[in-house]
């Protein structure tokens, strides 16, 4: 990359670009509605738009990372949180903690399942895979469920996970933003700065060549899919800890957001790309987003068009200063060429 | 050598039509079901499939081009939305109903006749709106670098807000339908509905296209390798353009197809679609990485996903089936695809093997 072009050079880099983003959504927002946007309300309303998708979105940077695609991450969810509402509420008398246990466990048995079949049937696209798996798992939830819903679950659970929040500097922050803030930290040190996260890394960027030089890259994707697996199962029991109940329609759709918050985060499709950083600057983005188009409109629609152009613009913008940026050196590297030839003559 | 000129083992005729492999996992699928109900297998109702599977056929068959220049659309579904969304609305706008009398079996009944504009120009209303959208899909993926996944899964939720924004939030029903636009998908020649001769001209008009003409072959040089493509002169960018707008035209048509068919058009009309047909292409053996597949793989892939589809509802398997249907779905088309991948994997093996003597 030419060195020159340093103003719009910065702004390419993908965090900076998003911090620039997130300042002009509150602002905003917070300018057309100075009553109801305000940080603290705000920080009330991450519990609905950040926590689950927030476990989701971790999950699907790790599958994408390697260039893989996973859509079953909804239907696991969905699996997870109906094993444990049954465990539960049909086991007479089995314990909470075991019922989670049993939640996590279906979950990263789904993700291994995932994984299994994607380093088996290399000739598969991820996506074909993940594909069927949702409609396998939504559907074993359907079964085992039927059409109703089911939740009777502790107090701490609902009000305290649900809805409680603890008193820090004066802000009440929710439990459960707590939970995924934790979260972040282990993954950036894990991905950012450990070998491990460096192998992962370079299964994504080239698997032949990472292959050849010694790493397994069948068992890091069979792990990183039962993880991701274990992240869907997470965030399913928080989803069932704020809506209260669990149907086997629970998080429909929530694969979709995941991915959208990985690739604005930073991470690429085609793999071997992503930042922990990103993700979470890009569910800050979103939960502003989300909070202040739904108090303008108070409609999923155009909730879903503002994403979706989001989501377009924001990896077309770099793209297209990109190209002017490689137009205007390829004219000037022309221009040099053409006097060096005459000046030469 | 002696040996080559006898006669050729079965199993080259497999390496050389590779669809015979699904034909068979076909086969195999319509008996195991004829076998539970013999009602499966008549003519009628395998009829009644086919019809029922053609507008994922269409679909599949634009899903193919766009697959071969290794791009995808996971925006088909949303489309569909908009397209016949569009549609309904203007039918809606010009509808002028009159009310006659009609004598049925020397009985007088009250019939509401309901004319709008010319069917023909309704279709190529959804048609073109279709297309318009897939040539934006195709410039942001060839023009703007934008990965396919990533562009159509935020097209899906741009159109499908654009839909919710045309109908401002309205439903479109049987009674702002014309009565032409009724019958589009109802009518039949020559015993057979005019949804399976819509999906049969889609099929020979594209299989034409795809096999004789340049512009066809493009798709395939375009998806083995861009850089070659290019190097030999073919506009690789434009070509992706083209696979878009195909498929998009071609999602246009499948829904008002649809709408027709379910007499009612609504914002969210036929979400989830696209992974159905995306399955159907990978069943039929196209290669997601692109430049690989063919037109009678997809139609076959289609008639699986359509007879998994309609057999799980003839097995009966218990008592309250439906709620078995979602999970058996996803279980069958898991195995369908991995089966033919199976299959493929001994073929190539065995050619491999003849090869090597």
């Amino acid at each position: 990359m030419p060195k020159r072009g340093r103003g719009i050079g910065f702004f390419l880099h993908w965090e900076w670009l998003l911090i620039v983003m997130i300042a002009a959504v509150y602002l905003f927002f917070g300018a057309q509605m100075p009553q109801n946007y305000t940080f603290v309300k705000l920080l009330n309303q991450t519990r609905v738009y950040m926590v689950d998708v927030g476990f989701m979105a971790l999950g699907a940077l790790l599958i994408l990372i390697m260039g893989d695609i996973d859509i079953s991450v909804a239907a696991t969810a969905a699996l997870s949180c109906t094993v444990m509402v049954v465990v539960y509420s049909e086991g007479n008398g089995a314990p909470f903690a075991l019922a989670l246990v049993c939640a996590l466990a279906t979950g990263a048995a789904c993700g291994a399942f995932n994984g299994l079949l994607v380093t088996r049937f290399k000739e598969l696209f991820p996506m074909i895979i993940t594909l069927s798996t949702q409609t396998l798992y939504r559907g074993t939830a359907y079964i085992i469920l039927k059409d109703q819903s089911s939740g009777n679950f502790p107090d701490w659970f609902n009000s305290g996970l649900g809805y409680g929040s603890v008193t820090i500097l004066g802000l009440q922050v929710p439990y459960m933003l707590l939970c995924i803030l934790s979260v972040f930290p282990i993954f950036y040190i894990w991905i950012h700065r450990t070998g491990s996260g460096r192998r992962l890394l370079s299964v994504g960027a080239n698997i032949t060549a990472a292959r050849y030089s010694g790493i397994r890259t069948d068992r890091i994707k069979v792990t990183m899919f039962t993880l991701n697996g274990l992240l869907a199962a997470v965030a399913g029991i928080f989803l069932t800890a704020r809506i209260g109940s669990v149907k086997y329609t629970i998080g429909t759709g929530y694969e979709m957001q995941a991915i959208a918050i990985a690739v604005l985060g930073g991470a690429s499709t085609a793999g071997g790309k992503g930042s922990v950083v990103g993700v979470l600057l890009a569910l800050i983005l979103m939960t502003c987003l989300k909070n202040g188009l739904m108090l303008l409109f108070n409609d999923a629609f155009i909730l879903n068009l503002a994403i979706g152009l989001l989501l377009i613009g924001i990896v077309l913008g770099p793209n297209l200063v990109r190209a002017v940026q490689n137009i205007r050196t390829l004219q000037r590297q022309r221009r040099q060429a053409t006097t060096s030839i005459t000046g030469g003559a | 050598m002696e040996n080559k000129k006898k006669g050729r083992p079965l199993v080259t005729v497999f390496i050389k039509y590779r669809e015979l492999g699904l034909l068979i996992i076909l086969a195999v699928l319509i008996g195991i079901v004829g076998l539970r109900n013999s009602l499966f297998i008549k003519p009628s109702n395998l009829l009644f499939i086919v019809e029922d599977t053609s507008i994922m056929a269409i679909l599949a068959a634009g899903m193919l081009c766009v697959l071969l220049v290794g791009s995808i659309d996971i925006s088909i579904s949303a489309i569909m939305a908009l397209s016949a969304m569009v549609t309904g609305v203007i039918m809606r706008s010009f509808l002028t109903s009159t009310e006659t009398v009609v004598i049925v079996d020397g009985v007088e009944k009250l019939v509401t006749l309901r004319e709008s504009l010319p069917l023909a120009l309704l279709v190529i209303i959804g048609v073109a709106t279709g297309a318009a959208i897939g040539l934006v899909n195709g410039f942001l993926i060839a023009y703007g670098k934008v990965l396919p996944i990533v562009t159509t899964l935020g097209m899906q939720y741009i159109v499908y807000g654009l839909s919710h924004i045309v109908s401002n939030s309205t439903a479109v029903y049987r009674k702002d339908m014309s009565d032409a636009f009724f019958q589009f998908s109802r009518s039949s020649f020559l015993g057979i509905n005019s949804k399976i001769w819509i999906m049969l001209g889609v099929y020979v008009l594209l299989f034409l296209f795809i096999t004789y003409l340049r512009k066809g072959r493009w798709l395939y040089a375009v998806g083995s390798n861009a850089e070659a493509a290019q190097m030999r002169g073919i506009p690789v960018q434009r070509t992706i353009v083209m696979a878009h707008v195909v498929m998009g035209a071609l999602a246009g048509l499948a829904g008002l197809l649809y709408a027709s068919h379910d007499t009612k058009v609504t914002q969210d009309m036929a979400s989830g679609y696209e992974m159905y047909v995306i399955a159907a292409c990978v069943i039929g053996g196209v290669a997601v990485t692109g430049g690989a597949g063919k037109l009678q793989g997809v139609l076959l892939g289609a008639l699986t996903i359509g007879v998994i589809n309609n057999g799980l509802t003839m097995l009966r398997l218990t008592g309250n089936s439906e709620f078995w249907k979602k999970a058996i779905q996803g279980a069958l088309i898991l195995i369908a695809v991995i089966s033919n991948v199976v299959l493929q994997r001994i073929m190539t093996r065995q050619s491999l093997a003849r090869r090597n003597i």
